[in-house]
């Protein structure tokens, strides 16, 4: 069957702003993955589209794009999860800056992240073997460790559209990864990065970010932990 | 150079295309309807001037206000106020318990809930029984 893609491309040699091109695609079925048919259209009709992807799995997170004005993974995404008998519209992720095509600067993306301290801060001496926690400590943080930093929540969110400083969705459940670790230690550290206004209070409970999540974590409820911990110690 | 969509053009039109489902409408509507209520606030303060002139004047305005046009306009105001709090509920329950988990069920409540007493209150306003009854209670 025939599908129609309708790509946003920008080539910032050329262009001064951003167009549409449509791409007429032979589909084998509604199985084929959004992916494969952008792999199509660049290898066999313009070899200029430019997009990321690396695992085409679902696991590296770099393939994420707004398809039909929905983020998602386009190697996680199966045309019969879209309206396929319409053009399918493929953007890059929202209020992002387009390097080209549907490459989208993340250095802000990043910049928000590492300022929520990424990783385990403990400062007791390193023990022989690994350092433990229970099975019920460790579960706490099962859903949280699961996001692979593609940035469809980020990207999704009203709040960060309208908020450049707000620090989004992807760094605020990488937040609760760490606070909520039984073993680490920089506590009152980090939540004082979030404790601002642009930081977990920004959040407005809108549900975007969950509902973008190609991996199913519900954010929004993370974040509202987030919240509770910071009331608390105000207590 | 990269492209960088302009601030507010941009995010205004991101917030319209963007995709919406019941979490985003929910937002929406509790934007709308607290600015409903804000504006409702001025006009509402702005009627009861009239009380700076006079019980007649103030007489009139009730007569005003009790036509049928004045009588729909408040029985919607009711709808905005019913959302908002039933909404407001939703989000501290989303915030301070566990609702995250179950925003979509509580929604289901609060649109249920909101349509049950606005069409109590649309019987209790305009039905020759329900005004008997509101009457009654003066």
């Amino acid at each position: 069957m025939k599908v129609i893609l309708r790509i946003q491309r920008y080539n910032p040699e050329k262009d001064t702003e951003p167009y549409y091109q449509e791409f007429t695609l032979e589909a084998g079925d509604d199985k084929v993955r959004i992916l494969d048919l952008l792999h199509e259209a660049k290898w066999k009709y313009d070899g200029t589209l430019t997009f990321r992807r690396s695992c085409a799995h679902g696991v590296c997170g770099s393939d994420g794009i707004r398809i039909n004005g929905r983020n998602r993974l386009a190697c996680s995404t199966l045309l019969r999860d879209v309206n396929y008998r319409k053009p399918i519209v493929i953007e890059p992720l929202p209020s992002t800056a387009i390097i080209k095509d549907l490459v989208v600067d993340m250095s802000d993306f990043y910049k928000k992240y590492e300022a929520v301290k990424p990783y385990l801060v403990n400062n007791s001496p390193p023990p022989e073997h690994e350092r433990l926690q229970s099975n019920e400590d460790a579960e706490k943080l099962f859903e949280s460790a699961k996001c692979i930093l593609c940035a469809c929540c980020t990207t999704s969110c009203p709040s960060s559209w309208s908020d450049q400083n707000y620090i989004g969705p992807a760094a605020l459940l990488k937040a609760y990864r760490f606070a909520f670790d039984t073993r680490d230690d920089a506590g009152d550290e980090r939540l004082d990065v979030v404790d601002t206004p642009d930081g977990a209070w920004r959040c407005h409970t809108i549900f975007n970010c969950v509902e973008a999540c190609p991996k199913e974590i519900n954010i929004t409820w993370h974040i509202s932990q987030l919240k509770k911990r910071l009331a608390q110690r105000e207590m | 150079m990269a492209y960088q969509p302009k601030p507010p053009a941009g995010w205004i039109k991101t917030n319209f295309t963007y995709y919406k489902h019941s979490g985003s409408w929910a937002w929406i509507l509790h934007r709308i309807t607290g600015l409903g209520l804000t504006a409702y606030i001025y006009v509402h303060i702005y009627a009861l001037t009239s009380l700076t002139q006079g019980p007649k004047a103030f007489d009139d305005e009730m007569k005003l206000f009790s036509t049928p046009v004045f009588k729909v306009l408040e029985w919607l105001l009711f709808s905005l106020v019913l959302y908002h709090a039933f909404n407001g509920v939703r989000i501290v329950l989303v915030d301070w318990a566990n609702g995250a988990r179950y925003h979509k069920k509580i929604l289901t409540v609060v649109y249920g809930l909101g349509v049950i007493l606005f069409i109590g209150m649309g019987i209790l306003m305009f039905s020759a029984h329900g005004s008997s009854i509101v009457a009654s209670t003066k």
